[in-house]
This record gives C-alpha cells, sequence and structure tokens, in this order.
C-alpha cells in the first residue's frame, strides 16, 4: 500500500526489482537507497524519452513514486513503472510503439548516432 | 524477522497423452514426493494415488484489455491459499513443494502470472521450474500441428521426453534436434516408462544454465510450424540495464502474444549478470547475481517467437544500441521451428 496516495500496490514491475530489492536487504542505507532509486528513474526517464520523443511523448519523474507521460496537446497520464507507460503510450500516441518498427529504428539511428 | 522461504510450485505441463500423469504417479511414490501438493485438473484414468492430491479446474479469469497470457487462474488461487490455510491449520504436513499439472492444451503463462501477480500468492510461492513432457512417438507431430505444443515447449526449463522405450532411436534423435531448435535454453531429459526419479525432476535447472552446444543441428527443415524462430544473441560488451528494460519491456507490450521466451544472461556491467526468464508477458523477477558461474563473462540470451524473424530482433537492438550502450551479436541465425 502506497502511504502518499492510498494506492495498492501490489508489487514491483520486474524492471524495477533490482533497486527494490537492495532496498529490502538487511543493512540497507535509507539515503543511499534513496538517491539511487531518484538516479535510476531519472535516466529511466531520459532513456524513455529518446524513444517517446518520435511519437510526440514525453515522461517525467513525479515525486519519486510516478511518472507523468505526456503529449504536446495537453493530454497527459499518470503511470507507476514500464508496464503501464507503454500502454498509456500507446493510448496517446493512438498507436502502438513497437521497437522492431522499422521507421522507429531509422529515426533512432538518424537521431542518436 | 526472517523472510519466510517461498514454496517451490513445479508447473508440469505437456500435449495430450505425452505422459505429464504416469511421470507425476511414479515420483510422487518416492519418499521425496511425500510432502508434495499436487493440482491436478482432473482425476484421469490411471489413477494419482497421493494423499495431497488437489482437484483444480481451469477458471480462467480475463482481465480487461488482457491478452491470453496475462489472466488470472482463479481455481489456483483457490487451491494455493486452500494449501496455505489446511498447512497453517497443521492438517497437512508442511509442504516441501507444489506441482500444478496442466491440462494437454494449457497455456503456462496464466499460471506463471497467477503466482507473479496474485498479492497473496506472490508472497508465499515461487514459480521454480516449468517441466513440459514431450513424446518421443507423436511429438513430432503434436509440434507439427498443435501451437500450444510449441509454447509448452518454449515455456519450459526442462523437457522431459516421455515414451523413448518404444520410439525409434532415428525418430527421438530427429525430435530432440528439433527441442533443441525450439528452446535452446531448456535442459533435456528422457525418460523410458516415465522413469526419472523425484530428485531429478524436481533439481531447479541452474538459473544460468546456458543453451545447448549445437543447438539448431540436424534439422530437416520443413513441414514445421515455420514461423516460430529461436533467436540466441550476445552483446559486445556490457548493456545498460535501464535501457534494456525499456526495449525489452516495450517488446513485449507490442509483441508479447508473439514472444514465447525470453530466457538468458545479461552482463550489465556489474559484477555478476542479471538472470532474466520470462513467457510471453510474464516475466520472474530478474535476479541480479553478485558474480558470474563460470569463466565465460558475456550476455547470452535467447529469445523465441513466433512470426518474428532474427533479423528483425537484431535490427531493432542495433537502432537501440547508443541507448543499450552495446551491440547485439548473433550467436545461432534465424532457425525456422
Amino acid at each position: 500500500m502506497c502511504l502518499l496516495c492510498g494506492e495498492f500496490v501490489p508489487q514491483a514491475h520486474w524492471t524495477d526489482r533490482h533497486v527494490e530489492d537492495r532496498a529490502r536487504a538487511k543493512g540497507a542505507d535509507d539515503g543511499g537507497y534513496t538517491r539511487e532509486r531518484r538516479r535510476d528513474r531519472a535516466h529511466r526517464a531520459s532513456l524513455a524519452n529518446e524513444v517517446l520523443k518520435h511519437y510526440g511523448l514525453r515522461v517525467r519523474d513525479w515525486g519519486g513514486s510516478k511518472y507523468v507521460l505526456s503529449d504536446g496537446k495537453g493530454n497527459s497520464e499518470l503511470v507507476g513503472d514500464l508496464g503501464s507507460l507503454w500502454p498509456a503510450a500507446t493510448k496517446l500516441a493512438g498507436r502502438t510503439l513497437d521497437p522492431l518498427d522499422p521507421v522507429l529504428g531509422e529515426r533512432l539511428r538518424a537521431a542518436l548516432e | 524477522m526472517n523472510k519466510p522461504v517461498k514454496k517451490p510450485v513445479t508447473v508440469v505441463t505437456g500435449f495430450l497423452g505425452s505422459g505429464k500423469t504416469t511421470l507425476l504417479s511414479r515420483v510422487l511414490l518416492e519418499p521425496e514426493g511425500a510432502n508434495t501438493a499436487v493440482l491436478v485438473n482432473e482425476f484421469g484414468e490411471i489413477g494419482l494415488d497421493h494423499h495431497l492430491l488437489r482437484r483444480s479446474d481451469e477458471k480462467t479469469v480475463l482481465l480487461g484489455h488482457g491478452c491470453v497470457c496475462c489472466t488470472t487462474r482463479d481455481d489456483l488461487v483457490e487451491a494455493l491459499l486452500a494449501l496455505l490455510d489446511e498447512e497453517d491449520r497443521g492438517e497437512i504436513p508442511p509442504l516441501d513443494r507444489v506441482v500444478v499439472e496442466t491440462t494437454g492444451l494449457a497455456d503456462p503463462a496464466p499460471i506463471l502470472y497467477t503466482i507473479f501477480s496474485h498479492p497473496v500468492l506472490q508472497h508465499h510461492y515461487r514459480v521454480d521450474l516449468v517441466v513440459s513432457t514431450v513424446d518421443a512417438i507423436n511429438g513430432a507431430l503434436h509440434l507439427d500441428h498443435n501451437p500450444e505444443s510449441i509454447k509448452q515447449v518454449a515455456a519450459a526449463d526442462k523437457v522431459i521426453l516421455t515414451k523413448t522405450d518404444v520410439a525409434e532411436r532415428e525418430t527421438a534423435q530427429n525430435l530432440i534436434a528439433r527441442l533443441r531448435t525450439i528452446n535452446p535454453s531448456a535442459a533435456l531429459f528422457e525418460a523410458p516408462l516415465g522413469e526419472i526419479s523425484a530428485e531429478e525432476l524436481f533439481r531447479p535447472v541452474d538459473a544460468t544454465h546456458r543453451s545447448a552446444p549445437g543447438a539448431g543441428e540436424g534439422l530437416d527443415g520443413g513441414g514445421h510450424v515455420a514461423r516460430t524462430h529461436s533467436t540466441s544473441f550476445t552483446f559486445d560488451g556490457p548493456a545498460d540495464w535501464a535501457a534494456f528494460g525499456i526495449w525489452l519491456s516495450m517488446l513485449l507490450h507490442a509483441r508479447g502474444e508473439s514472444v514465447l521466451r525470453v530466457k538468458g544472461l545479461l552482463d550489465v556491467g556489474g559484477p555478476g549478470p542479471v538472470v532474466l526468464n520470462g513467457v510471453q508477458h510474464v516475466m520472474h523477477p530478474p535476479q541480479h547475481l553478485d558474480a558470474w558461474p563460470d569463466e565465460d563473462h558475456r550476455s547470452r540470451l535467447v529469445l523465441i517467437a513466433r512470426g518474428v524473424s532474427s533479423g528483425e530482433i537484431l535490427a531493432s537492438l542495433k537502432a537501440f544500441r547508443p541507448l543499450v550502450g552495446a551491440g547485439p551479436l548473433l550467436l545461432e541465425a534465424d532457425i525456422p521451428v
């Protein structure tokens, strides 16, 4: 249960698991965990944005507990993790975001290389 | 407070008549099987006689907008919770293990999804093994005509080849080659007359089990469900875990029903690799190991997909290279199975 929003969080998404596991490990340092988690979330949002921008979308961390996904038209969605990011992005973009799409591949190559 | 130990759940799957029940009835007679609860779909002709046998009719609840693999098996939730209750009340001895036997046509993914996602079950149980039985005589026929059969082999950590005592050696050898092609990451055992020890059946496959050498050899190539491909690849350096997670979660969202299996070790630049294991949309919680299991410190991943070629996967990973920080290298070519 999230104490801030009262939402029931059944489990960490598999992509978040390593940070959560370290936090639960014996002797974990709270400050260190918070810093690492924040860094991890910022890094993930920045990487995801490299993909999302090709669909006119952007994601940012929201208080360390959620991400806000928005398009350029004022629509936004609150998502908890990468598991819920892609369905929300599909909804906002109006099409499935497919990493195997050759057009996306070309755009990533042109933008990143 | 000590963390309670999660009970291992072994999923036994296999096509109709492939010898699941025979195998279980033998294994459960052994002393190791004494405190093993068995959930079966139906009490078949070959009476499984065991004091911890429970019947559990497959009741699948499709979640809103859900695909077939992301469904909750309500029957399984009830049965597994009931076992915990009975154990707590002392009505049954402390359980060492639970075996879930599926129907021949069942897709194992919903079983994994149910256990990983249920708020109570995920803390009390862990799926340690998916075992798939394949009949040495009719196995090839099942693979040719039934996509469920391919899904079951793709989802398996251990494939048990049954009826090898009555099958022609050549037929069995061809089938073994084909099974290795479908799922190079699975450990393969032969069980003539359903004879395999409980120890051998339930021994977890080392999470770091690497693909069988020579996978893909000896294929006859034609006439099979040729849209399923297994792709083995590595990276030319450590991969960024967050970026790889973005790529894989995006792939599973877009093509989850086509991706039958993801398995392997990923070098993320840490002291040990990340163990990845997923069946369709359903990913086991990845383990970040403290050390490599052997001298080979390269990533090694197997992706089994239907209707997706190795070329598409490689091209996509190459496009993501600047994010992932490493480029993919194909280990085994696109092999239709």
